[in-house]
């Protein structure tokens, strides 16, 4: 069957814990340019974790529908962003021996050497979603290119991402269900690096993506993926807390968190007192500033100590032995916090004061203003990742019909 | 043979008995008192209270060691003298500590044999803190699921919400006071609303019509006030006792059994205007039950305290619960899940997140036990 969309035609979702945002885009001149966009309310999630199976369909089916409407496009494929600690990451390598008779590495030794290590089988239950090409080496040297050099023992290494074999099957079943096919995993945290981070900056990187549900961070080092995680911990958790503590709803909670919450505890907010509406009127409540920024601060830099222990131990586990130390040398680029909770008032600062590293905040470029926002570097970043990663197919041959149906389309 | 007493307070495991211990003193003498548990070290904490000591076979006068099976054996090889201690008492109150052996295991089945002799059951279970670990959590959170459908009303008391109550550089001793006075202040309540000579009167039956249906989960709150307005700010105190807080919509519940205490200064309508914020505040349009008292000791205090059960849940396929199947075992947790909502708020019901042996989803002040500064 040939395809009825253009071949250079690119559909992102991304399923977050609060709300599930597509973009449509199309390479022009290796240009992206956005033709659609829209967003709604994730419902059925919680955590991160699907609760209302029904619910969710039903909600990333409108979003579907509306992207389509928005961009005038039919789409048979879309990337899904991958996040959560249900995806699991793990370094995999494949090793070839270079023929002894010149000892100069071809383009076959190294489709070889990724053939075996995508050979090796994913733990039981488990499915591969996707893999990073991280650095190869000749004899332990990396190399960019290893093409025509010459040694005796070729590695090339992967980040593998496996999820439990249900867990995919419900997610890509999600999208499945309304004639779009999954094309593609990407992890949301790449993605995420991918809008906000250059090249440069990927000398060494850490991109921390905090999200409503989950908060997942990744860390490159010389152009490559080292590591990424997942803690599943983000803003909802703060709105919760917050409606723990004040005995309000989630709504209110979710209202005082982003105007009066901080992710940092200052002693001038302690005996300030605010209004919930402040009109005083009927039903409004006063609030003692210091305990909202309490509690948001605690689970702000709670939050943050748990991902930073993550990443000790994910580094542990690839350099075992060697005290590795989140310094300048090693993240030259520092930190890069981006989502929808890096939006709380002095987020960056409570990252910096816990990781010691300078942090700013992570801001997709992208032509459309309105998408300028922390919380869409997910989905901007699934549109720059999509393209750079996979590119999209060249343009088949088509039938005389389907091109005459294009002409009219602009 | 002497009467039995109309409430038996039961002390059942070394964390039950510890905290009946101290109550005991200030009990009304209509109250008796027993204590249940493995270890015999536990029965020299109060001279000459009834004792049950279960498992002398299995544990040789030792505790569990945190073994939850071992407590229930323990419960299960002592049926008889069990039983014979709940017979002819009306009320059974049964303080235990969750998250070790005893408490886990033998609760339920202490709690069952109760039920069985024809003793309304009200049991209050604290639940182990959070640095504990996940095991004792877990033992805890399991225990109480099979111990609400076997005692009439469930009341599970946070220790990290005592920690709360207090200072950070308080003793403690002080935190656990907290407890006390709430688990004081409900049996207090319990023996005021039966003993003869209440205000407002009401019975024995009168409760369990309350808590008739087990495994749906118990509201407990307990306020005081004294001074202008005792009667108002006792019941403000009471809707805002952390036992009871939580979004407002876990609150609300079906049946209400309201005690109002006070001086000789309490007056009727005083006492009714408690009775109104209360039921503003949790509820209670099928039925109330309204007790009052005057007691002289009281002086200007007033006390409020409500015990609520909601009802079951209902059967019907209700949204929350997709991912559990029918007939699941895990199914009554769900049910029981409005206790963890207080707790654990928009989350209550979603399978806990365990990092480093904490339930994170639970707030982090509240595990950290950090102190909020008081509202406006």
């Amino acid at each position: 069957m040939t395809p009825k969309i253009l071949p250079s035609l690119i559909a992102v979702i991304d399923i977050g814990t609060h709300k599930t945002v597509s973009l449509v885009g199309q390479m022009i001149n290796g240009k992206a340019r956005m033709l659609g966009f829209s967003e709604r309310r994730t419902e059925g999630v919680v955590k991160g974790t699907v609760i209302d199976l029904e619910r969710l369909h039903r909600c990333v089916h409108e979003v579907i529908n509306d992207v389509e409407r928005s961009s005038g496009r039919s789409i048979e494929q879309v990337y899904l962003s991958l996040s959560g600690p249900a995806a699991e990451g793990e370094r995999i390598k494949g090793i070839h021996a270079i023929p002894a008779h010149d000892g100069k590495v071809t383009a076959k030794d190294v489709t070889d050497a990724i053939a075996s290590a995508k050979r090796l089988e994913p733990p039981a239950g488990r499915a591969t979603l996707l893999y990073m090409r991280q650095p190869t080496t000749i004899d332990g040297r990396a190399v960019a290119n290893p093409v025509g050099m010459a040694g005796k023992r070729l590695e090339v290494h992967f980040w593998r991402v496996t999820m439990e074999e249900g867990n995919m099957r419900m997610r890509v079943g999600m999208v499945n269900g309304m004639s779009v096919k999954v094309r593609d995993f990407i992890l949301a945290s790449h993605a995420a690096a991918c809008a906000t981070a250059s090249d440069s900056d990927k000398q060494g990187v850490l991109v921390i993506d905090m999200g409503a549900g989950t908060t997942d961070w990744i860390l490159y080092y010389k152009e490559h993926i080292l590591c990424a995680g997942s803690i599943p911990v983000g803003g909802e958790h703060m709105t919760n807390d917050l409606s723990v503590a004040l005995r309000i709803s989630r709504e209110t909670a979710e209202d005082l968190k982003i105007r009066f919450g901080s992710a940092m505890h200052r002693e001038a907010d302690a005996n300030q007192t605010i209004w919930k509406d402040g009109d005083r009127g009927l039903g409004d409540q006063q609030f003692n500033r210091g305990t909202i920024t309490q509690v948001l601060s605690l689970r702000y830099q709670e939050t943050i100590e748990y991902v930073k222990k993550d990443i000790m131990q994910h580094l542990d586990q690839l350099f075992p032995g060697r005290a590795v130390k989140l310094d300048q040398y090693f993240l030259p680029a520092g930190i890069i916090l981006t989502g929808g909770s890096a939006n709380l008032t002095d987020a960056a600062d409570a990252v910096h004061a816990i990781m010691q590293l300078p942090t700013r905040i992570g801001v997709p470029t992208f032509e459309n203003d309105s998408l300028r926002k922390p919380e869409y570097a997910g989905v901007v970043g699934l549109m720059t990742a999509a393209i750079t990663d996979s590119p999209p197919p060249v343009r088949r041959q088509r039938g005389f019909l389907a091109s005459l149906k294009d002409l009219f389309r602009f | 043979m002497e009467r039995p007493p109309s409430i038996l307070l039961v002390g059942l495991g070394g964390a039950g008995c510890s905290i009946v211990a101290r109550l005991a003193a200030q009990l009304p003498p209509e109250i008796g008192v027993a204590l249940i548990d493995t270890d015999t070290r536990s029965f020299q904490q109060i001279p000459g209270a009834m004792v049950v000591q279960i498992g002398r076979a299995q544990t040789r006068g030792m505790g569990t060691g945190g073994e939850a099976a071992l407590g229930a054996a323990s419960a299960e090889s002592d049926e008889a003298a069990l039983r014979r201690a709940f017979t002819g008492v009306p009320i059974v109150a049964m303080v235990t500590g969750l998250g070790g052996g005893t408490g886990s295991g033998a609760a339920a089945v202490v709690a069952g044999y109760a039920a069985e002799v024809g003793a309304t059951v009200l049991t209050f279970a604290t639940m182990p803190f959070s640095h504990e670990g996940e095991r004792r959590q877990r033992q805890a959170n399991e225990a109480t699921g099979v111990l609400g459908l076997k005692c009439h009303g469930l009341v599970v008391v946070h220790n990290d919400l005592l920690l709360q109550q207090v200072a950070a550089d308080a003793p403690l001793s002080e935190s656990f006071a907290a407890a006390d006075t709430w688990v004081g202040g409900a049996l207090r309540a319990l023996a005021g609303a039966f003993a003869p000579g209440a205000l407002v009167a009401a019975d024995p039956a009168a409760l369990r019509s309350i808590l008739a249906n087990p495994g749906s989960p118990t509201l407990f709150a307990f306020g005081v006030g004294t001074g202008e307005g005792a009667a108002m700010k006792a019941a403000r105190a009471a809707c805002e006792c952390p036992l009871a807080h939580g979004p407002s919509s876990v609150t609300k519940v079906a049946s209400l059994f309201v005690h109002v205490a006070g001086g000789p200064t309490l007056t009727t309508t005083a006492a009714f205007e408690a009775v109104a914020a209360v039921r503003t505040r949790f509820g209670g349009e099928t039925s109330t039950i309204v007790c009052a008292r005057v007691n002289p000791e009281l002086g200007d205090r007033i006390e409020v305290s409500v015990l609520g059960a909601s009802l079951p849940a209902p059967k019907s396929p209700a949204k929350a619960k997709k991912g559990a199947k029918a007939g699941d075992p895990s199914q009554p947790m769900f049910e029981f899940a409005t206790e963890e909502a207080m707790r654990r708020g928009l989350f209550g019901g979603t399978p806990m997140t365990f990092i480093d042996g904490q339930d994170i989803d639970v707030p982090t002040y509240i595990r950290k036990a950090v102190r909020l500064p008081p509202s406006p």
